[in-house]
């Protein structure tokens, strides 16, 4: 901690010794943390990678994927990680709230990512029919959606059974519980192929007025101040790479495959699919990836407060910076 | 003696919580480097009911599986050992699992018991039991060959040798085992919890980690800490007394 | 030269059996590919892609190897330390055991920002995982050399460092080695745990992957990565031990 802390105090530049034998611009090493394991939802940075792009932006980067039991804040708050794309709203609003210097720069889906998924033939037909039944979801930001969307419903806490969802889909699948939470681009996948697509209904947050706009890009305070330009270009050159990504899904399964050989394909090409959708929805049409769309995320704010996720409002114009963005011109944002 | 080794170890101990305490507080580190002592010690008491929950659920799966597995290696043991013939087959099998590290089998584990309290127990007792099932097979060979063979002239029989002779030489390396496994049991407890739980001090590190609560990943594992070395103890003084006994 | 053959010859012949009864049980008791998948199907997913499971098995043997080498060196000498300074042995013994209780995969992001995302990285939690037992069974062995035998070394006029050397080290060998097998097999663990916290090859890499996606045969996949190199590594373990403590034996 200290020799990286040190390192990024002193050489805030940690201006690497390659030079770029073209434009001889020296390149700056960063890496980027990844909020999970290596997989099509993280195609566009791949992309960006293995293209060439975050050279040509003058940042020599390593990608170094996220896993179990590591958090993306507290990886860039450290330094030991100078990008992050870290959990969401939820999880930006935790660190700040416990005083990470972190910010967020960009926001990668528009939308809500999960939905809560019960039997098209089961019993569940509405939010009121979820009273007493038993429901699996993720203790950190998808339990408190589902709370609120049942508060719509007049449900309240006491109402029916909720427990922590992990690993696997399949309690779900033996019908030994009657909800389950799914991203849309990746448990689903498994759940259509375990249970078949038209078995499954799924409640979308997003219908029911609420959504939360997830995979933050981070960086931390520190950074956002001594190196915007370095930022904005590695923006620039993410947008490049997922434009690319976007425009042709099969070459950004090709990139994540290169570095992980064994993932099935198929359902990385679904997944593929999916996570573009949630990237171009929303403030993204209009303003383009990445887009930070304040009134989402003030709300998402506000729906934690009431909620007591959040303790004491937050300083969002602190913790949302836009100016990376805004940086690059929106022509060239635009999927 | 042992008196001035114990001040001795009290006295190191205390020398590198102050030195800890120290660091933490003089270089103001933030907390998710390091926390200190005190401030840890502070989240222990904050949130000692809902520690107290969480080491039961994983203080119940590290016992229950820590039994099942002791009695299963030992049983094992005994079997290979009083059937020869099974030996040949059975041994390479038990190897050839054993050969595995035993956190590869935690997703596997965990996909087939599912997340609750169940795949917790099969991990433990897996690790607990292959620990002790090689124990006892060593202390069960371990007996000389001569000494077989002069029990069996006097018409000794298979079970026979096996109560006077091997039983009474493999007790020191079974106890080792009991012992060493005490403090696996609960670490395999914790690491397969992590992965996927409903409850239980691996649970609590893994949410505390993604709610950013780095003290109380620290008190949870000071919780953890505290109950293996308990767990340790007890073992080991009920080994001093059974083994006066015999 | 002979014996040798004959024994890797039955090695063989006991895999190949071992693999057909697995394929028969799987395909006659139509177990569920769910539980487990038939032999021939995760090695044609090996197959598939041979590359990704070559460069997991070399990345996670050189994280276990240097987490070994590490804890075997550190772990002697700390058993020599604890052995001449009976002191530092009651003060710091009692830390190392707790040390030990400590799961070390709860503190994945602390290695991360020690040590970086980098190889050193895993090969610090094999060496956590290696160095205790080394110093433990240093310690016992050490311990274990009847006191009369160095006297009688020491009024022929030998050096302490000559004790240590000729008598003390080499009788403690059988007890070191005790550890060094325990430690092989906690090395690996160590090193696929370190894999965990965010890295791109590796058998614990691979694991993680096939679980959180539920590939049940890519899990198996990288299931029988670890069983061999579990197996190999052990294998060679118990090889020096058997040159080399045989070779103590004859001084």
């Amino acid at each position: 901690m200290n020799r990286r802390h040190l390192l990024a105090a002193t050489g805030a530049a940690a201006v690497s010794p390659f030079i770029r034998p073209a434009g001889a611009q020296t390149l700056t090493r960063a890496t980027l943390r990844l909020k999970w394991l290596t997989q099509a939802q993280f195609a566009g940075f791949y992309v960006a990678l293995q293209k060439g792009y975050y050279r040509e932006a003058g940042i020599d980067l390593t990608i170094n994927p996220g896993g179990p039991n590591l958090l993306t804040e507290n990886l860039v708050a450290s330094g030991a990680d100078t990008f992050g794309l870290s959990g969401g709203t939820d999880s930006v609003f935790a660190a700040r709230e416990r005083n990470l210097p972190i910010v967020c720069a960009g926001v990668m889906h528009q939308q809500t990512p999960f939905v809560f998924v019960t039997r098209a033939d089961g019993p569940i037909r509405t939010l009121a029919d979820f009273r007493g039944k038993t429901i699996t979801t993720w203790f950190t930001g998808a339990n408190f959606v589902l709370l609120g969307m049942l508060a719509q419903a007049g449900l309240s806490r006491g109402d029916f059974t909720m427990q922590p969802q992990q690993v696997s889909v399949q309690p779900f699948v033996d019908r030994q519980v009657d909800v389950v939470t799914a991203t849309r681009y990746n448990e689903f996948f498994t759940l259509m192929n375990r249970v078949g697509r038209d078995n499954l209904r799924s409640f979308v947050p997003d219908d029911h007025g609420i959504t939360f706009p997830r995979d933050t890009v981070i960086v931390s305070e520190q950074t956002a101040r001594d190196r915007p330009q370095m930022v904005t270009a590695f923006l620039r050159a993410t947008i490049r790479g997922w434009r690319e990504a976007l425009r042709d899904g099969k070459a950004g399964v090709d990139a994540v495959m290169s570095v992980a050989p064994t993932l099935n394909r198929p359902h990385q090409e679904f997944m593929m699919e999916e996570a573009g959708k949630l990237m171009v929805a929303g403030g993204a049409a209009r303003n383009g990836l990445f887009w930070i769309d304040r009134p989402v995320v003030q709300a998402a704010h506000d729906f934690f407060l009431r909620h007591e996720v959040i303790k004491t409002p937050l300083d969002l114009a602190a913790a949302y910076n836009s100016s990376f963005l805004e940086a690059i011109p929106l022509a060239d944002r635009i999927a | 003696m042992s008196g001035t080794s114990a001040a001795r170890g009290v006295f190191g101990a205390v020398l590198i919580l102050a030195l800890w305490e120290v660091t933490a507080r003089g270089f103001a580190l933030p907390a998710y480097t390091l926390p200190a002592v005190t401030q840890i010690l502070g989240a222990v008491w904050e949130h000692r009911a809902a520690l107290q929950a969480a080491a039961l659920v994983t203080g119940f799966e590290a016992i229950t599986g820590y039994a099942i597995g002791a009695l299963a290696g030992i049983g094992m043991a005994t079997l290979l050992v009083l059937a020869r013939p099974l030996r040949a087959g059975v041994l390479p099998l038990l190897l050839a699992i054993n050969s595995v590290p035993v956190v590869a089998w935690s997703p596997l584990v965990l996909l087939w018991f599912g997340v609750g309290v169940s795949s917790k127990i099969v991990m433990v007792a897996l690790a607990v039991g292959f620990t002790i099932f090689l124990s006892a097979l060593a202390g069960f060979d371990r007996v000389d060959r001569r000494s077989v063979d002069l029990m069996r002239s006097f018409g000794a029989g298979r079970i026979g040798i096996f109560w006077r002779l091997r039983l009474p030489a493999a007790l020191p390396l079974i106890a080792a085992g009991l012992r060493v496994a005490t403090v696996r049991s609960l670490i395999v407890a914790i690491v397969t919890e992590m992965l996927g739980a409903y409850g239980g001090l691996g649970w609590i590190i893994y949410q505390s980690v993604t709610l950013i609560d780095f003290v109380q990943v620290w008190a949870a594992i000071l919780v953890a800490s505290t109950l293996s070395l308990a767990f340790f103890g007890a073992v080991g003084a009920l080994e001093r007394r059974f083994i006066f006994w015999r | 030269m002979n014996a040798t053959a004959m024994a890797a010859l039955r090695l063989l012949g006991g895999v190949i059996l071992a693999g057909l009864v697995w394929e028969g049980v799987v395909v006659l008791f139509g177990i569920r590919p769910h539980l487990l998948p038939r032999l021939s199907e995760i090695l044609a997913a090996i197959a598939f892609t041979p590359g990704a499971y070559w460069a997991g098995l070399q990345r996670t043997a050189a994280e276990t190897l240097i987490g070994f080498a590490a804890g075997t060196a550190v772990g002697i000498v700390n058993g020599l330390v604890f052995f001449r300074a009976p002191l530092l042995r009651d003060m710091l013994l009692p830390v190392f055991v707790v040390s030990q209780t400590i799961p070390v995969i709860a503190f994945g992001a602390l290695v991360v920002m020690w040590f970086g995302n980098t190889l050193m990285a895993k090969a610090v939690i094999a060496f956590y995982l290696t160095f205790f037992p080394v110093t433990v069974n240093t310690l016992l062995g050490l311990n274990s050399v009847d006191p009369r035998q160095a006297a009688l070394l020491r009024s022929f006029g030998a050096t302490p460092t000559q004790i240590l050397f000729r008598l003390q080290l080499p009788m403690a060998l059988p007890q070191i080695f005790v550890a060094l097998r325990l430690g092989a097999s906690l090395s690996l663990v160590g090193a696929i745990v370190g894999e965990w916290f965010g890295d791109n090859t590796g058998i614990g890499v691979l694991l993680l992957q096939a679980m959180y996606n539920e590939s049940v045969v890519a899990l198996w996949a990288a299931i029988l990565c670890a069983a061999l190199l579990g197996t190999g590594f052990y294998a060679l373990v118990a090889w020096a031990e058997r040159r080399i403590v045989f070779w103590g034996a004859e001084q």
